[in-house]
């Protein structure tokens, strides 16, 4: 079976200070590109910035239909290989294949709009999250159960409950059905029943043929969903393999005992 | 470490016909071709039509959107679109027209204003909310991906929608002054599109450079003002000196105003600043899809 990501080489550099170099004003703009013009004058074409790759060398293969869970610390990368795998931030270095169409859910709700009711939502953030018409159509009484909010299908948004919010962000993106999924840790911040209705959900997907990336900090959940995990530090790919290992792995690195 | 390569290697010398016990998750057949390729950002940056064709709907509900809410939160809704130029014209009329008695080619003075003020309002408005929509949508565009030229086309796409709504008290003004309906739709439609195409082109440029340098947003609407005097909207092009005409018609908003306005009240048509309009118009557009699609690849990081 040909494998539904194929990831090369990929690096992704950022440049430290990067808001100062470019962002703040045209005006400083202009100065700083007549300062390191007359830089490269003087000293050549060799000006060294500080710099830190996010992401380095990270080379693999999923394979349709199974699911990987990533864990790492607090800026290893992890968020970085999901934006470049969704397209959101391009890589500097290496290649990524995709065989498939993505979903992508990396922040529950995106593109509500607080006036706009939970029905007119589900439309929108649909369409946003790569959905037609006819298909949102088709799937909306689904949609509406699985986050429970049929009572509420009228009310603006501006007036849901965070719970109500993250419910009906997560049961849209799950009625996406692509071929691939990128999961980034969203479901932490929902209550214990619903996390496990997602997590049924996401194994669902996976038994239909959905392949399914998912960073987590939630070990638990990782060991409980993955067929395999990958351990990303410091932008490296450190180990792969079984969740139960990497996990071992994973937290034997760590200074201290003591959970995310 | 490569586990993964080794095994699916293993399952590539398989013959296809074996059943595995994942025949269930491999019920999807999988594209020979990669259906997304993921590169380093390089100099020439394609438009993939296909890409934003598939993503239409999108588009459509951005728009959607932008409508829906302003009904919801405003009392006056689509009046409002009929509003700022109609109260522009009011102000320019009573100075301009009755007191320095502005020359408006035999035009009412009133009419002759809001046949300039109805394209002005919507080019002003789609450039300067276009400028500003990256940024307004920052979240999304940092969550999910779609081609980003939908995000300022959708602004522009809602603009025409109130030029065609502010186009209807165009109408009833002709009526009032028994000015005759004959105009050419054909060159009517053509120079609203020609002006759309002006829209997107400058709205593209101020967006992507406002992801960047926030400046662009506080400019832009100075360098509105500088371009409103520039143009015919309060005068008529014909107190411009004849030998500073070829500068001034460089303006692409010359010709399509000019143009306007002479279909419109059976003038004759200022060809040779139409074309102008049109030679600088369509090529800016072609520049700033370029440019934009240049500084798209750091949207995200830069946002």
């Amino acid at each position: 079976m040909n494998p539904v990501i194929r990831v090369n080489n990929l690096g992704k550099q950022f440049i430290l200070g990067e808001r100062e170099r470019v962002a703040p004003t045209l005006r400083e703009a202009l100065k700083n590109s007549l300062k390191s013009k007359a830089q490269t004058l003087i000293r050549g074409n060799h000006s060294r910035r500080a710099t830190v790759w996010a992401l380095r060398d990270v080379s693999f293969e999923v394979r349709p239909g199974e699911v990987v869970g990533i864990v790492g610390g607090n800026g290893a990368g992890k968020s970085t290989l999901l934006r470049i795998l969704a397209r959101i931030t391009r890589p500097t270095t290496g290649r990524a294949d995709l065989y498939g169409q993505t979903g992508t859910l990396l922040g529950v709700g995106t593109g509500f709009h607080p006036d706009l009711t939970g029905r007119e939502n589900i439309y929108l953030n649909g369409a946003i999250l790569g959905m037609n018409r006819a298909e949102i159509t088709r799937k909306f009484d689904e949609i509406v159960a699985f986050a429970e909010v049929e009572d509420f299908l009228d009310t603006p948004a501006k007036r849901y409950s965070s719970g109500m919010y993250l419910r009906l962000g997560f049961a849209i993106a799950a009625h996406l059905e692509p071929d691939i999924l990128l999961l980034d840790e969203v479901l932490t911040i929902a209550d214990a029943a619903f996390q496990q209705r997602c997590l049924q959900k996401v194994k669902a997907a996976s038994r239909e043929g959905t392949t399914v990336l998912f960073v987590s900090h939630n070990l638990d959940s990782v060991r409980a969903l993955c067929d395999r995990a990958f351990q990303i530090q410091a932008g490296r790919l450190q180990a792969e393999g079984k969740p139960e290992t990497v996990i071992n792995n994973y937290l034997k690195g760590l200074p201290k005992a003591g959970g995310d | 470490m490569s586990t993964s390569v080794e095994e699916a290697n293993a399952v590539i010398s398989e013959p296809h016909g074996s059943a595995r016990a994942l025949t269930s998750r491999s019920a999807r057949m999988l594209p020979d071709e990669p259906v997304i390729k993921i590169r380093p950002a390089s100099f020439w940056a394609g438009v993939d039509f296909a890409e934003i064709w598939e993503h239409r709907e999108v588009l459509y509900f951005l728009m959607w959107r932008d409508l829906k809410v302003r009904y919801k939160q405003t009392i006056l809704g689509a009046g409002w679109v009929v509003l700022q130029p109609v109260l522009m014209t009011a102000v320019f009329a009573i100075f301009l027209g009755r007191l320095i008695k502005v020359p408006s080619d035999g035009v009412p003075y009133p009419l002759f204003a809001y046949s300039g003020l109805l394209l002005w309002t919507f080019l002003s408005n789609a450039v300067l909310s276009s400028c500003y929509s990256l940024v307004t949508n920052a979240q999304i565009i940092t969550r999910i991906y779609f081609s980003r030229l939908l995000i300022p086309t959708s602004t522009v796409g809602v603009r025409v929608v109130d030029l065609l709504i502010a186009a209807a008290l165009l109408l009833g003004l002709m009526f009032y002054y028994r000015v005759p309906l004959s105009p050419s739709l054909l060159l009517l439609s053509w120079l609203v599109i020609q002006i759309t195409t002006l829209a997107l082109a400058v709205g593209f440029l101020g967006a992507a450079l406002n992801v960047r340098y926030r400046d662009v947003g506080t400019l832009a609407p100075i360098l509105l003002q500088v371009w409103m005097f520039a143009s015919p909207i309060a005068y008529s092009s014909s107190i411009v000196p004849a030998r500073l005409q070829w500068l001034y018609s460089l303006n692409p908003l010359v010709g399509i105003i000019d143009g306007f306005r002479a279909a419109l009240f059976h003038l004759p048509l200022p060809w040779q600043s139409m074309a102008v309009s049109a030679a600088v118009t369509f090529p800016l557009l072609i520049f700033a899809v370029h440019l934009f699609r240049k500084l798209e690849s750091t949207f995200a990081d830069d946002i």
